[in-house]
């Protein structure tokens, strides 16, 4: 029997080196994990490592303190644990073997799949989500998928989150001079912190101004699940105030790759496809009555469907590119779902007389 | 230990050779076509060999990290059922309707069938072939890259 070698060599895309020496380090990590876990239990258990409260400076701690305490061979026990379980489950079987097993407990998850589960259209995501909100003029409205609305949020939580750091300072400098004691270095601190929150404020109210003072954007839509070679009914509707210098529709078609660099995963994510389906200028909206327009979209007959994996996707959406006149450029997103055609499509649909005759 | 070669068909010296004919001479099928994928096992005695696997599935490639579907699996060990399955055997299944084969700048899914042998020393061997499903054409490249 010959033993398995440290380094392999690299075949292409195909990872190398010794996946049972790779198994085995994995194993030994999570074991040597779940050894540490215990010891520091017994220590604790035991009394050896003493855990006094008056000592410790925290009289009131009590039982909280052990509980505190208790948390770091706990979430040592469990990671160590889980990680175990998964490499000794996963010990001596192929990868795809393991998948298998995967792809058999995702079918006999209990039912309530909706159109493109899993076991109808693997790979192709659903579009439940997409199709729950009745549109006023055409079938369904979409969701609005907002990249301003992520970054006001995370805006308003960085200037919540600094502020309240800000007011525990605060209030600790305060006391100290009521006390009459002056701390010279949490005042110099306190100067620069200040700066920062009231920054924070402002730029999140500035935010929350130009986000909310354009407008809500509707995009309702004909029909969906989408199919290739299909076109559709679009409604546009912009609310708000003002003049828009430029609305533009367009059909775009997004890659996302997830891959980890060192210890962080980052994405990368491609348009490989627009199209400008319209673009209105010059356009007056009144308080009150909203601006609509109807357009058509086409869905490439050769296009690729939607597709989402773990760390991979090609997504579909409508964006709205919008340019008021006096306020900044704004962009919504609205996303789609396109299924692959099904082989037996046809049946006299006009829209899909090409698929029939390449099918003859 | 895992040794392999991929569907442009490179072999080691002293590898088992795995051949695969499709029964689609261009390897290209339409979903939810039926698939019979007829192999055959050279450089290796059948009495080495503890086990084998037949898979078909699909995989992503690209900038991301690697996903793996499958779609048909079965492993089969014991003498009588490796008599039955080597040197030669065949797959045969009905394709999914998705996911289909895909070109894209940073995502590509592939569609392959992979014969996998276990040795009866320990170590295993894996033969990749791949096919198209669906006739979806390449990305023609990027149009803007996000941040």
């Amino acid at each position: 029997m010959r033993l398995p070698r440290f380094f392999g060599k690299k075949r292409g895309h195909r990872r190398t080196g010794s996946q049972a020496w790779g198994s085995a380090g994995e194993a030994i990590f999570y074991a040597l994990l779940v050894a540490a876990a215990l010891c520091f239990a017994g220590l604790l258990l035991t009394g050896v490592v003493g855990l006094d409260p008056e000592a410790v400076g925290l009289p009131w701690a009590g039982w909280w303190l052990w509980i505190f305490t208790a948390l770091i061979p706990g979430a040592l026990l469990a990671f160590g644990g889980a990680g175990l379980v998964r490499t000794l489950r996963g010990w001596d079987k192929s990868e795809e073997r393991r998948a298998a097993a995967e792809t058999l407990a995702e079918l006999l998850e209990p039912v309530g799949h909706g159109s493109g589960s899993p076991r109808e259209l693997p790979g192709v995501p659903t579009c439940d989500d997409l199709v729950n909100s009745p549109g006023t003029i055409l079938r369904y409205r979409l969701p609005i998928e907002s990249p301003e609305s992520w970054q006001l949020l995370g805006i308003g939580l960085f200037a919540a989150l600094w502020n309240a750091v800000l007011a525990v300072l605060a209030v600790t400098a305060g006391l100290d001079l009521l006390g009459g004691r002056v701390e010279p270095v949490l005042l110099a601190l306190l100067v620069p912190f200040l700066a920062v929150g009231i920054g924070g404020i402002v730029v999140f109210v500035r935010r929350l101004f130009l986000t909310t003072a354009v407008g809500t954007t509707q995009v309702e839509i004909s029909d969906h699940p989408l199919l290739p070679g299909a076109n559709y009914d679009v409604l546009l509707a912009q609310g708000g105030a003002g003049a828009v210098a430029l609305l533009r529709l367009t059909l775009e078609m997004e890659e996302s790759a997830a891959f980890r660099q060192g210890t962080d995963t980052r994405t990368e994510r491609v348009v490989v496809w627009r199209e400008v389906v319209k673009e209105w200028r010059d356009v007056r909206i009144s308080p009150g009555v909203r601006f609509e327009a109807h357009a058509t979209i086409t869905i490439p007959r050769d296009a690729m469907h939607s597709f989402v994996s773990e760390h991979n996707a090609v997504r579909w959406r409508i964006v709205v590119h919008g340019r008021p006149e006096r306020r900044a450029p704004f962009e919504r997103m609205f996303p789609l779902v396109v299924h692959p055609l099904p082989p037996d499509i046809g049946g006299g649909r006009p829209e899909f007389a090409w698929m029939e005759e390449r099918r003859r | 230990m895992t040794d392999g070669e991929d569907g442009g068909g490179t072999t080691r010296l002293g590898a088992p050779r795995v051949g695969v004919h499709f029964d689609h001479p261009d390897r290209t099928y339409a979903p939810q076509d039926s698939l019979t994928a007829a192999y055959e096992v050279e450089g290796v005695a059948v009495a080495d060999i503890r086990a084998i696997e037949r898979s078909v599935v699909w995989y992503t490639e690209g900038k991301g990290e690697e996903d793996l579907g499958v779609h048909h699996f079965d492993r089969l060990e014991g003498a009588a059922a490796l008599r039955a399955a080597l040197p030669a055997g065949s797959v045969s299944l009905r394709l999914p309707p998705s996911p289909l084969s895909y070109e894209g700048v940073v995502v590509k899914i592939r569609w392959c069938v992979r014969i996998r042998l276990f040795f009866a020393a320990g170590r295993d061997y894996v033969s990749e072939h791949v096919f198209d499903l669906g006739d979806v054409p390449p990305s023609r490249g990027t149009v803007e890259r996000l941040a």
